[in-house]
């Protein structure tokens, strides 16, 4: 078994991100990481409809959320939910 | 369609303050809650203490570990031979034990909770780890590997209270509970609390959280319930606008020590009942009327705890 977690993480890790929204026009993500800017992460729309993007993150705990359409939508895989500073409701992920 | 501009992060309604270097550096103190009845495979506790042990040599990062023991574990167990070598070579080894007479698991909660408390400071956090959980299973042992989530979070993020949500088919015991028990009596009695629980998490009830130092002051100096704790935490946090998060540890079941069975859902459910009562009494009762208030709700809460029973009796017994 292991409990890498617990080790000395890795700095950044390549995370991807998908967002299934097949009607929408643009989608982009926001985050902590980004400062929740809306122009900085577009997603891509793949052949099957689904948006998806891969994002680079540091070790730790990350507040996100899709953009579909210009409206904010809560990743509904996502591993944890929480608010950002406008007291929406966002998605939480983690990276070792 | 373009992309929004930037969006401007607005002032929190109630802010915990801003991630700062003093944060970063306050420490986080695991409390193991020993399992009631001693199992009589250690495999599950062996890995639980592997885990222990790890985080007590991370000292800057981690406060002495914490293992709370109920003395009527103690004395079932005091003639055994094997349950006598783990607590001194294992559980002694990584952390130290509390030994408390507890009238239930949340009375030690309260006992480990509280020393953790007195020997932390304002920026720590206390995290909560039962111990009558399958670690042993592979499930089991990517719960371990997830559990520390729930501390960094509230450290990370400025939490106040992270609760480690685990994932159940919709017919388990547990999501049954909470289904038609829990959440139909918490939207008796606290109907807008329990809306803005339910955004965050299917398992109000959970045992695995962590907790920030302030919050934590808060919630010890207020009554404390021998039962459905992390629902009454989950409830004050709501009631004080506090920062709250759920994080998914995994997909585990408890040991098989009965806690499923027809007679135990439905005491789990009394119980929810009993707690909340107490509660809104409690924060009501200044209040003019709320006799009558209390009349009413009473009358409901029994016809949704006995619509919870035939529930649980159909889909259990």
């Amino acid at each position: 078994m292991s409990f890498s977690r617990y080790g000395a993480p890795p700095n950044k890790r390549a995370v991807n991100f998908t967002c299934i929204a097949p009607q929408a026009q643009y989608v982009t993500m926001v985050g902590d990481f980004n400062n929740w800017n809306a122009t900085t992460h577009p997603m891509k729309q793949l052949a099957d409809k689904a948006w998806q993007i891969t994002v680079e993150l540091k070790h730790g705990h990350h507040r996100y959320a899709f953009l579909v359409d210009g409206q904010l939508t809560l990743d509904p895989r996502a591993m944890g939910v929480t608010r950002n500073d406008q007291n929406e409701r966002v998605a939480l992920v983690a990276v070792s | 369609m373009k992309p929004t501009p930037a969006r401007k992060p607005a002032p929190r309604a109630k802010s915990s303050g801003k991630k700062s270097p003093a944060t970063a550096s306050g420490k986080i103190h695991p409390v193991v809650i020993y399992p009631y009845r001693q199992p009589a495979d250690y495999t599950d506790l062996r890995l639980l203490y592997q885990l222990i042990a790890r985080l007590d040599a991370e000292k800057n990062v981690y406060a002495r570990p914490l293992t709370v023991i109920d003395r009527k574990t103690y004395f079932a167990n005091e003639g055994n031979k094997s349950f006598r070598e783990f607590r001194e070579k294992t559980v002694a080894r990584h952390s130290d034990i509390l030994d408390a007479w507890c009238v239930d698991t949340c009375q030690m909660w309260y006992t480990g909770l509280g020393a953790a408390f007195e020997r932390g400071g304002p920026d720590d956090v206390y995290w909560l780890i039962p111990g009558d959980f399958n670690y042993g299973t592979k499930v089991g042992q990517e719960v371990l590997s997830r559990l520390h989530d729930l501390p960094e979070i509230c450290q990370e993020l400025q939490q106040d209270l992270c609760i480690g949500e685990i994932a159940t088919d919709h017919n388990n015991s547990k999501q049954l509970i909470d289904t038609y028990g829990t959440f139909a009596l918490l939207y008796n009695w606290f109907p807008t609390e329990a809306q803005a629980i339910r955004e965050y998490t299917e398992r109000p009830r959970s045992e695995f959280f962590a907790v920030r130092h302030g919050f934590l002051r808060e919630v010890l100096r207020q009554r404390w319930f021998a039962y459905e704790q992390t629902m009454v935490m989950l409830l004050q946090a709501v009631f004080d606008n506090k920062h709250i998060s759920r994080f998914l540890v995994g997909n585990i079941s408890d040991l098989p020590t009965g806690r499923d069975s027809i007679a135990s859902a439905m005491q789990q459910v009394d119980r929810t009942e009993r707690v909340l009562k107490s509660l809104w009494k409690e924060r009501h009762q200044s209040q003019s009327g709320w006799q009558e208030r209390y009349g009413i709700l009473e009358a409901q809460s029994e016809q949704v705890r006995r619509i919870a029973h035939v529930i649980l009796k159909n889909l259990l017994a």
